[in-house]
C-alpha cells in the first residue's frame, strides 16, 4: 500500500465513535501499517457531534485528514454523515447508519433537520451504503453494537483480512461483549457491498 | 492502556506516551489536576507500578508537591492544561531559580481551537517568562522519547523543563515502540538553603545562575539531537515544531525542514545555517509568532509577511495554502445544517438546578464545568464564565458595586470549588457580603471524564481516603447558612434559593446529585406524557432535556411532546414541573 487510507467516523457523542476508531486502528496495527488516529474528547461527548479520523499506510504524516481526502466516511447518523460528506474524495465510499437523530437542542433560528437527506448524501458520492445498523445490531443481541455493524460493512472495502478484524475486536472489547460483536460484525460485513436504495 | 497492544508496537495517545516515557525514565512521583487535553497523562501513570500518582486540589498545589518530590531527589512529572499553568505560574517562576534534584518535568497541554477551554493562550511564552527549557514533541513516539530526554535535561542543567503539547498531539494516537523502566533511587532531601530558600539574598545569586544556565542551554541546543535539519529541496525551507511539522510534511513532503524539538532556548547558529542554505525561508507554527519573532529578531528575512498572533488551530490545508502547495480541488460543505452542540445529559442534576434558577430570573455568575452548558438555549442561565473559581468573586463584586445581593447567585461545581472557590468564599465572609453560592455537587470531576477529587473520598487510584466535607469547609470559613438539597426537587430547591437571596448574610446551598453518567446502568424508571391530560403548554420543553422531543405539527398552537424512553434517565423534573400532571412514571423493567 503506497498511499494512505483515510477513514473518518462521524456521529453523536455516546454512539461509540471513539471505540470504533480504536477497533479500526487496532486492525491496521496488526497489518504493520503506520497509523495516526485523532479524535476530540471533552465537552463534545455530551451529546454533541463527534468525529474520529484514522489514517494508515506505509508512512503517515498529518494526524488530520486534509480536506477532500477521505476515502471512507463511516457515519453513525445521517445528519453527521452530511456534515462531513464534502470531506470525501469524489469517489469516496459512504457507509452510514440509517438513523435520523435531531440535535438535542435547536437554537432559535437554526435550520430544521434536513429533509431528503439521503438524496443529498448521494449527490456527494455514488458509493453510498446505507444500513439499518441498529436493527442489525439488535438482531445480533444488542442495539448498541451498531458501530460494529458498520465496521463489518467497512471491512469489505479495506484490504485487511478477517482474522485481523477479529483480533482487533478481541483487543478492544470486554470478553462478555465479544459474541454479540462478532455477530454484529458479520451481519454488517454481509451488507457492506450492497448499495441499496433506501 | 494495554488494550491496544499488539506485540512490541502499541498505539498510544500523546498523553499515554508521556506517561510511558516518564515510567521508563524512572519517574517516582506524578501530580496533576484534570483538564482537557492533559487528563489522560495522570490516568495512565496511575496504572504504573512504583510511581506515586495523585490528583491535587489544583495545579498550583500539584506543582508545589511536585517540586517537593523533586527536591527530595525523585524524578517527578506534573501535568496540567494550559490555563492550569496560569494557576501554577507562581511556583513555576521561582522553581526556575531553585532548580531541581530529581528531574522535574512540567507538562502543559495547550488547546488551539478551544475544543474544551475558555481561551487558547500560547503557553510557549511561559518558557521565556520563567526562563526554563521547553520541548515540543510532534507525535506519540516523540512524546515518549522527549519525556525521557526532559528528565535528563532537567538534571543536567538543574532546571524544571516544560514539555509543551497541543490537543492534536495529546489526543492523536500514533505508533510507539515501548522500552523498559530504569530505576532512579531518590537521593533524599539535602539541606542547602542558598538553593532552596528564596529570600532576596539567595534569589539574586540564583537568578545569576539562571542566566548562565540559559546561555549554556542555548549552546546545548545547537548540537542537541532533538533539533534536526532535513535537507531536501533547497528552494523552500521551513522552520517548525510540534504537530505543525507533520502538516508541513503533508503539504510539502520535499521541502527542507528545520524541525525544532527544543524550542526554548533556540539554536541561533543552527537557524542561521539553515536559513543560509535555503532560497525561501518560512516559519510554520500554531497560535502566536513565538518562533517567528525570534527568527526575525536574528535579522533573518522570511518569505512571508509578519504573522499576527493567530487564532484557531492549524490544519494541513491551512499550511498547504500558506506554503503555496498544490492541492486537490475541494468541495464546499453541505449548507443549511442544524448545529449539534454538546448538551447536558438527560437526568443531569445541573439541569434541574439551572431550571430552578431560570424560574427565579436571577443573575448567574457561573464557573468552569458541565454546567457552563447552561448558557445555551433554552436554559440560558449563565451570565459569566471566566476561569476556575471566578463565580464567587464575580458575584461578590457585582453585589458590592450594585449594593444588591437579592438577585445574584454564584454557581460552582464541587471540584471547581475545592480548586479555587474557597478563598473567594472567605472574601465574601470577610468583607461582609451576603452572596448566595450554590455548589453543584455531582461527586466527581465530570467534564474531563469522571476523576476523583478531595470531596469524593477516593484517591486517583480509586482507594478510599479522607473525604473533604463541603459543608464543614463552608461552615469553617464562617458561613452560617449552609444547606444541602437534592436539585431534582426543583420547587423545594427554588424556595431554598429564594430564601437565601433575601437573607442579609452569606449563604451556601449544596445541590447534591451524583453525575447521572456514573449510574447509567441503574436507571429503573422513565416518564411518559399522557396525551389526554397534556394541555400543550410546553413547560417541559423549557429546560432543554434531550429526552423530551417537540412533536408539534407545523402551524399548531398547542404543543405536542414525546419523552423518548431510551434516553429518559428518570429524574422526574419534567413531571414535577408539569402544571397538568400529564407526565407519569413508567418502570423500566427488563
Amino acid at each position: 500500500m503506497g498511499r494512505a487510507t483515510n477513514i473518518s467516523i462521524a456521529g453523536v457523542g455516546g454512539q461509540g465513535i471513539i471505540l470504533a476508531g480504536d477497533i479500526i486502528s487496532s486492525a491496521a496495527l496488526v497489518m504493520g501499517y503506520d497509523i495516526k488516529k485523532n479524535e476530540v474528547h471533552g465537552m463534545a461527548q455530551r451529546g454533541g457531534a463527534v468525529v474520529s479520523e484514522i489514517r494508515f499506510g506505509k508512512r503517515i504524516y498529518s494526524p488530520l485528514i486534509p480536506d477532500g481526502e477521505v476515502d471512507i466516511l463511516v457515519a453513525l447518523e445521517l445528519l453527521e454523515a452530511l456534515r462531513h460528506a464534502h470531506r470525501m474524495k469524489p469517489d469516496g465510499i459512504l457507509i452510514a447508519n440509517e438513523l435520523r437523530l435531531a440535535p438535542a437542542v435547536r437554537p432559535p433560528g437554526a435550520p430544521e433537520y434536513p429533509v431528503n437527506i439521503v438524496d443529498r448524501l448521494r449527490s456527494f458520492t455514488k458509493n453510498a451504503v446505507i444500513i439499518p445498523a441498529a436493527r442489525l445490531a439488535e438482531k445480533a443481541g444488542n442495539a448498541r453494537a451498531a458501530n460494529t455493524v458498520l465496521i463489518g460493512a467497512l471491512s469489505r472495502h479495506i484490504d485487511i483480512p478477517k482474522q485481523a478484524w477479529k483480533n482487533a475486536l478481541e483487543a478492544c472489547l470486554r470478553p462478555s461483549l465479544l459474541e454479540v460483536n462478532f455477530t454484529a460484525f458479520e451481519l454488517g460485513r454481509r451488507r457492506g457491498k450492497r448499495r441499496n436504495r433506501s | 492502556m494495554s488494550k491496544k497492544t499488539i506485540d512490541y508496537l502499541v498505539l498510544l495517545s500523546g498523553d499515554e506516551a508521556i506517561a510511558w516515557g516518564a515510567f521508563e525514565a524512572g519517574v517516582r512521583f506524578a501530580s496533576a489536576y484534570p483538564g482537557t487535553p492533559s487528563t489522560e497523562i495522570l490516568e495512565a501513570i496511575v496504572e504504573c507500578p512504583g510511581v506515586h500518582a495523585q490528583w491535587s486540589p489544583n495545579e498550583k498545589v500539584a506543582l508545589e508537591v511536585g517540586l517537593g518530590a523533586s527536591l527530595a531527589g525523585a524524578r517527578t512529572l506534573v501535568s496540567m492544561k494550559h490555563v492550569g499553568l496560569n494557576v501554577a505560574s507562581d511556583p513555576l517562576v521561582t522553581a526556575s531559580y531553585v532548580g531541581v534534584r530529581g528531574g522535574l518535568v512540567i507538562v502543559t497541554a495547550d488547546d488551539p481551537g478551544m475544543f474544551s477551554s475558555q481561551n487558547e493562550q500560547d503557553n510557549r511564552h511561559y518558557a521565556q517568562l520563567a526562563k526554563i527549557p521547553m520541548l515540543e514533541p510532534s507525535d506519540s513516539q516523540e512524546a515518549k522519547d522527549f519525556t525521557a530526554a526532559a528528565f535528563e535535561l532537567s538534571e543536567q542543567f538543574d532546571t524544571p523543563v516544560l514539555l509543551r503539547i497541543t490537543t492534536r498531539v495529546a489526543h492523536s494516537n500514533t505508533v510507539v515502540e515501548l522500552g523498559n523502566r530504569v530505576e532512579y533511587e531518590p537521593s533524599g532531601f539535602v539541606c542547602e538553603p542558598a538553593k532552596t530558600v528564596m529570600v532576596p539574598g539567595h534569589a539574586r545569586r540564583r537568578h545569576e545562575l539562571v542566566e548562565i544556565r540559559m546561555r549554556e542551554l542555548a549552546t546545548y541546543a545547537e548540537s542537541c539531537s532533538l533539533n534536526r535539519m532535513e535537507m531536501s529541496d533547497l528552494r523552500i525551507g521551513v522552520i517548525t515544531s510540534g504537530v505543525s511539522y507533520y502538516y508541513v510534511k503533508e503539504a510539502r513532503p520535499r521541502a527542507s525542514v528545520l524541525k525544532l524539538g527544543l524550542t526554548y532556548p533556540l539554536p541561533e547558529r543552527l537557524i542561521r545555517e539553515f536559513a543560509a542554505s535555503v532560497e525561501k525561508l518560512y516559519v510554520v507554527e500554531e497560535l502566536d509568532p513565538f518562533l517567528e519573532s525570534q527568527v526575525r529578531a536574528m535579522g533573518l528575512a522570511l518569505a512571508h509577511e509578519p504573522a499576527p498572533p493567530k487564532n484557531g488551530e492549524l490544519t494541513p490545508d491551512l499550511v498547504a495554502s500558506f506554503l503555496g502547495a498544490r492541492r486537490r480541488r475541494t468541495r464546499p460543505p453541505a449548507s443549511g445544517l442544524p448545529p449539534r452542540p454538546p448538551v447536558l445529559c438527560p437526568g443531569c442534576g445541573h439541569r434541574a438546578l439551572l431550571t430552578a434558577l431560570k424560574r427565579l430570573k436571577v443573575f448567574v455568575s457561573g464557573d468552569i464545568g458541565c454546567y457552563t452548558l447552561g448558557v445555551q438555549p433554552p436554559l440560558r442561565t449563565m451570565d459569566t464564565c471566566i476561569c476556575m473559581g471566578a463565580s464567587i468573586g464575580v458575584a461578590h463584586g457585582v453585589e458590592k458595586a450594585t449594593g444588591r445581593s437579592d438577585n445574584i447567585v454564584g454557581v460552582i461545581g464541587d471540584s471547581t470549588f475545592v480548586h479555587s472557590g474557597i478563598t473567594p468564599l472567605i472574601d465574601v465572609v470577610y468583607n461582609k457580603g451576603s452572596t448566595t453560592v450554590i455548589i453543584l455537587d455531582n461527586e466527581t470531576v465530570a467534564m474531563t471524564g469522571h476523576q476523583e477529587h478531595p470531596a469524593t473520598g477516593k484517591t486517583a487510584n480509586g482507594k478510599t481516603t479522607n473525604r473533604l466535607s463541603l459543608e464543614d469547609v463552608c461552615r469553617g470559613v464562617g458561613v452560617r447558612d449552609v444547606s444541602v438539597v437534592d436539585p431534582y426537587e426543583v420547587k423545594k430547591t427554588q424556595k431554598l434559593i429564594a430564601e437565601a437571596l433575601e437573607r442579609q448574610e452569606p449563604s451556601v446551598i449544596i445541590a447534591r446529585r451524583r453525575c447521572v453518567l456514573l449510574d447509567r446502568g441503574r436507571i429503573r424508571r422513565s416518564y411518559q406524557v399522557e396525551a389526554d391530560r397534556c394541555v400543550g403548554c410546553g413547560q417541559c420543553l423549557s429546560h432543554g432535556c434531550p429526552a423530551i422531543v417537540d412533536r408539534t405539527p407545523k402551524g399548531a398552537r398547542k404543543k405536542r411532546v414525546e419523552i423518548v424512553g431510551e434516553l429518559c434517565a428518570g429524574c422526574g423534573v419534567c413531571a414535577e414541573l408539569c402544571p397538568a400532571g400529564a407526565i407519569t412514571e413508567v418502570s423500566k423493567s427488563g
